[in-house]
């Protein structure tokens, strides 16, 4: 009975963070046929909601909603984009050195080195004097992504190719890198998975920090930036505006987020049955 | 082994000045704007050439690159972090004015999110399955996903503005900043509040979490179930057999997770304009105060990285297992 619980506990939450993120995907996707206006547009400034403008108008006379949709095109984008490259920088390293031991030596050093450094204050400071555009951001998050995912898979690797079935392959005559592809690479790929599912969540708030804090791509609109402009105005925590202007976006953020939570920690019990116990 | 731990910190710590030296130097355009602001800002300072070179030679910027490294490193070492554009004044002191303020607000959320997460961690396992356990669950994760800005931003909404129930914002109130004794400690309380309650709920899921797997674990060891037999009451079995035990990861966890407070509490801070380093270091972006910027940070990186590494040395001194890993 409790492991049935159990059971359909954890489908229900990786259901519901799925079904989160599939919306919010769809939302991103189609946020230039969706959203009532160009975002850049600039009508009254502060109007409240009304039938052209659902959200009503920001400090500049912009839509708030299509302000919204078109953030979680960028939220959705960088966060996917810097994840899917870290995790997939990881898993080839993680696979190599895991399986050789001199380069995985050398490697975990530089990894070890990266580990140290606090990951959020660094990338404060190398927006605040590189000025990051897009593209310059998501360098930023897999350079500072990587090291993670690549010392999870090592550490899988390693107990993974001691188990009797590769001394079997190894015996019947399979190269070096028929072993890797064919047979370490699948034993890693629900433990990469899991960690793809964090960076992910990572990206998302710490690009949303960034912005909040003005330090984000100033041409674009993210979640984080239109929370940082709200929050510059001045009579925001006063009068009503906020719920129209900073909840929103403090909202999606926290759904898209949330979402991550469930499908990873779904996804986490199923990767480790030893969770399960 | 602790020795190799020691000297890779020592190693990423100079990887990390150096970052701290080169980044601005990288900046695009003319090496001065790092004095005088952005060139694309909408005031740019315009200078003449006789003062830009006077000014190019005053800061050893027309040194070569390698002589003003070391320079850098000599500096550092005698704790001359520059000297801070906006504040007129030596970076050091403008740092050693707001750290306590940040040290007092991650210290006291820290106590509060390992209590509390601790506390509600374990009861989760004890109850596992059930009703609470996964109203728990799902409400501390629910927690967990808020970005600290925006909670700290509707707690503002909710208590200070609405409510009328806490100060929106500072350490003490500008009216009575010369209070003292215990009036002042009272005050502090006050406006301490609600930062730290927006870095609690926040932060609590990395603890709520490890706890309650931890305790599952220890709760399936045999001597729980040794304890059981012997007919012990469930309280006695949980807080005098389980808990220690379970306790023992949460030790690397702390510090391991002082990077993410850093980070809350820089937002938090922000969003109630408590005077710690947080605002600090909003402020120096947006006055676009670099050096100190670069101290603040420094700071910042070097207490981080000192935990981190005692956390480390504590957890293979706890844990005598580890040792030989």
């Amino acid at each position: 009975m409790r492991r049935l619980l159990d059971a359909m506990r954890e489908q229900r939450l990786a259901l519901v963070g799925l079904a989160m993120l599939a919306l919010f995907g769809l939302l991103a996707a189609f946020a230039p046929s969706l959203s009532p206006h160009d975002p850049a547009e600039m009508d009254t400034p502060m109007l409240p909601p009304n039938r052209p403008h659902p959200l009503g108008t920001n400090d500049i006379g912009q839509d708030i909603l299509s302000e919204l949709l078109y953030g979680a095109r960028f939220s959705l984008f960088i966060g996917f984009l810097s994840a899917m490259a870290s995790t997939a920088i990881g898993l080839c390293l993680g696979l190599i050195s895991g399986y050789y031991d001199r380069v995985g030596f050398a490697v975990m050093r530089v990894v070890d080195v990266f580990l140290a450094i606090p990951r959020f204050p660094l990338i404060i400071l190398m927006a605040a004097f590189l000025k990051p555009g897009l593209r310059t951001l998501v360098l930023f998050f897999v350079l500072l992504g990587w090291p993670r995912a690549t010392r999870l898979v090592r550490s899988q690797i390693l107990t993974e190719r001691n188990r009797e079935y590769v001394d079997a392959v190894r015996l019947v005559g399979a190269s070096d890198l028929r072993i890797l592809s064919r047979h370490l690479l699948p034993s890693s790929i629900s433990i990469a998975l899991v960690r793809f599912i964090m960076e992910f969540q990572h990206v998302i708030l710490a690009e949303s920090g960034l912005s909040f804090l003005g330090l984000g791509d100033p041409t674009v609109k993210s979640w984080g930036a239109i929370l940082h402009y709200a929050f510059e105005y001045p009579t925001i925590f006063i009068s009503d505006v906020w719920v129209r202007w900073a909840m929103p976006p403090g909202i999606c953020i926290t759904l898209v987020v949330l979402a991550l939570t469930f499908t990873g920690f779904s996804l986490e019990e199923w990767a480790e049955p030893r969770l399960r116990h | 082994m602790i020795d190799m731990r020691v000297a890779q910190y020592l190693l990423t710590m100079f990887i990390v000045l150096s970052l701290n030296f080169f980044l601005p130097r990288m900046m695009p355009g003319d090496p001065l704007s790092y004095l005088t602001g952005d060139p694309t800002a909408d005031m740019p300072v315009a200078i003449s050439e006789e003062v830009r070179e006077k000014l190019l030679a005053y800061y050893g910027l027309d040194e070569p690159l390698a002589r003003q490294y070391t320079d850098y490193l000599i500096n550092l070492a005698h704790g001359n972090l520059g000297w801070s554009i906006y504040y007129k004044a030596p970076v050091s002191s403008v740092l050693l004015g707001r750290l306590r303020w940040t040290l007092l607000l991650m210290g006291t959320a820290t106590l509060g999110y390992v209590a509390l997460g601790i506390l509600l961690g374990a009861l989760s396992a004890w109850r596992r399955g059930t009703r609470t356990d996964i109203g728990l669950l799902v409400s501390v994760f629910s927690l967990g996903s808020w970005p600290p800005f925006f909670l700290a931003m509707l707690l503002i909404i909710l208590f200070s503005v609405k409510l009328g129930a806490f100060p929106i914002g500072g350490a003490k109130s500008p009216t009575g900043s010369n209070a003292a004794g215990l009036k002042l400690a009272a005050e502090v309380a006050y406006h301490l509040f609600l930062p730290s309650l927006a870095l609690v709920l926040t932060h609590l899921s990395g603890v709520y979490f490890l706890m309650r797997n931890s305790m599952l674990g220890v709760l399936g060891e045999d001597y729980i179930r040794t304890a059981r037999a012997k007919g012990l009451r469930k309280r006695d079995i949980l807080l005098r057999h389980a808990l220690p035990n379970a306790l023992l990861p949460i030790v690397t966890m702390i510090a391991m997770h002082l990077g993410f407070l850093i980070m809350g509490t820089m937002f938090v801070e922000v969003v109630f304009a408590y005077p710690g380093t947080g605002t600090l270091i909003y402020q120096a972006c947006t006055t676009r105060d670099y050096p100190l910027l670069q101290g603040t940070f420094l700071l910042i990186m070097a207490f981080v990285m000192m935990f981190n590494l005692a956390a480390d040395l504590l957890y293979s001194r706890l844990d005598p297992r580890v040792r030989r890993a």
